[in-house]
């Protein structure tokens, strides 16, 4: 006899009794729960009430004949989520047109009357070894799933975590307006950007682009958002006679974050704005040189180089002057943008972003998204390779 | 990935990454198959970018953590570079870590001077 937990739940469908006791009582002999029905109707009710995952059916059967009933349970039990329900259908030998019939209804396999106890044996301990094959292969795939929806409910809370280091934008400060986009490739981006007023009045702004992108180029992103404040500015960002000087800054970072053995390396634009004078100290570790937006005059690309932070120990880095006057804007963009290639493969590239700003000059709040809707055309819908941030410095007018 | 050619009268190697882009995807396999050639006795490197038309941040990782494997103990220089790869090389000022020639012959022949 089987034990309770390898007995299974078997239909039997068979208009004649004489037949359905004796194939029930073989059933009962092989130690299974066999369940009757005197026709097709009667067997989906059995089906459904029992759950059973076996029918035993006749071909011949008035009203709803075995053909019928298989088309009925295949569109009922489609098979998802260890639904399927394996049908064995009892012929007679001359039915050989009818079996091809059956099997393109969606009959499992056949049987010839009359019944015998080791063809029905084997029959029905293949159909149990694929029963227990289908639950582990279920198992499994909930086993997955679960994890797939723990790992992502993760990283989106990672990446709210991620947004809210992200200031506000749209505010006036010290004289700058600052609009922005911020696109992860994957949820969790290694970009990062910020800006704050000074305690002398001045403001400091800052992009970074950490090389890679994913987990691990977002965890260091949020680590240089965390350590990049105000205070860090203020003690790090300046000459030793008061005056801006953000590569002091950078050099600091380089030691910082250089190791050796390691090509972990991140890039940054940062300035420090002087709202009384305009000026713009600013210093470039290789991040993707900025556009300068003027209001008397066009959009050109600020083109200085700088080694990325962290790659070279020995690296210097220099700080640029530049004036803003009002209405100017500083546009900077991630190579997320310029690096973004079309279905053919071309690279957005540098004169397509210029071009997006200049048309757009004039409003810059809207410059952000605009570019990104230019990106998404280029890109046919697809998703960005790599993160993407775009950081907008307007020159407001004095009060 | 990588495909290599010895200059047998100067004993340069010439190393092509065999990608049209140099990037995250691939970087790392880049830079260990370079560093298994450096490990097995190669100090005469040639990076030749004429077939490769893009490298990202990763790929400019790859090609100073070569540099750096490489040490005082040789020389490695690029050539090939189109326009993209050479802005790339610009704005991270790789243009001053690494010398460039137009093409492999002048590659050769200017490090094979260094002897």
């Amino acid at each position: 006899m089987l034990d309770a937990a390898e007995a299974l739940k078997i239909v039997v469908v068979e208009d004649d009794y004489f037949q359905r006791t004796y194939a029930v009582s073989l059933l009962r002999k092989l130690g299974h729960i066999a369940l009757e029905a005197e026709d097709g109707a009667t067997a989906l009710e059995v089906l459904r009430e029992s759950g059973a995952k076996i029918v035993i059916c006749d071909l011949d059967m008035p009203g709803m004949d075995g053909h019928t009933l298989v088309r009925h349970v295949r569109d009922e039990w489609r098979g998802e989520d260890e639904s399927y329900v394996h049908i064995l259908m009892v012929t007679a030998s001359s039915q050989t047109a009818d079996r091809e019939i059956a099997l393109e209804a969606g009959v499992d396999d056949f049987m010839l009357k009359p019944l015998e106890l080791p063809i029905l044996s084997a029959r029905i301990a293949s159909v149990a070894r694929m029963i227990r094959h289908e639950r582990l292969l279920e198992q499994r795939k909930r086993g997955l799933e679960e994890a797939n929806t723990r790992i992502l409910r993760d990283l989106e809370a990672a990446s709210r975590a991620q947004r809210r280091l992200l200031p506000d934008v749209g505010r006036d400060i010290g004289g700058l307006r600052f609009h922005s986009e911020f696109v992860p490739s994957q949820i969790l981006s290694g970009d990062m950007f910020g800006f704050f007023e000074l305690p002398n009045g001045m403001v400091a702004f800052y992009a970074i682009d950490v090389a890679g992108h994913g987990v691990r180029a977002s965890l260091k992103s949020v680590a240089l958002g965390h350590l990049l404040t105000a205070a860090y500015f203020n003690s790090y960002a300046f000459a030793e006679d008061g005056s801006p000087d953000p590569a002091r800054l950078v050099e600091r970072l380089n030691e910082r974050f250089f190791e050796d053995g390691h090509e972990e390396y991140f890039t940054m634009f940062c300035g420090i704005f002087d709202g009384a004078t305009g000026r713009v100290s600013v210093c470039n570790a290789g991040y993707q040189p900025p556009w300068i937006a003027r209001v008397r005059d066009g959009v050109s690309l600020l083109d200085l180089g700088g080694f990325p932070v962290a790659l070279l120990g020995s690296a210097t880095f220099e700080t640029e002057h530049l004036t803003l006057d009002p209405g100017d804007l500083l546009v900077l963009c991630s190579d997320g943008a310029t690096e973004a290639d079309d279905l053919a493969g071309q690279a957005f590239g540098e004169p397509r972003v210029q071009q997006v700003v200049e048309t757009c000059k004039d409003r810059p709040k809207m410059i952000p998204a605009h570019l990104l809707d230019v990106l998404d055309r280029w890109r046919d819908g697809r998703a960005l390779d790599d993160d993407l941030t775009i950081l907008i410095c307007e020159r407001t007018q004095p009060t | 990935m990588i495909r290599t050619t010895k200059d047998d009268s100067t004993g340069v190697l010439i190393v092509e990454p065999g990608t049209e882009r140099l990037t995250a995807a691939n970087a790392t396999q880049f830079k260990e198959e370079v560093v298994a050639c450096i490990d097995a006795g190669e100090n005469m490197l040639v990076i030749d970018l004429s077939q490769t038309g893009f490298v990202d941040s990763s790929g400019i990782g790859a090609l100073v953590g070569v540099l750096k494997r490489l040490g005082s103990r040789g020389e490695v220089v690029v050539c090939g570079l189109g326009s993209d790869v050479r802005r790339m090389f610009e704005i991270t000022r790789m243009n001053r870590v690494f010398t460039a020639h137009t093409d492999r012959a002048a590659a050769v022949s200017a490090l094979a001077a260094t002897l």
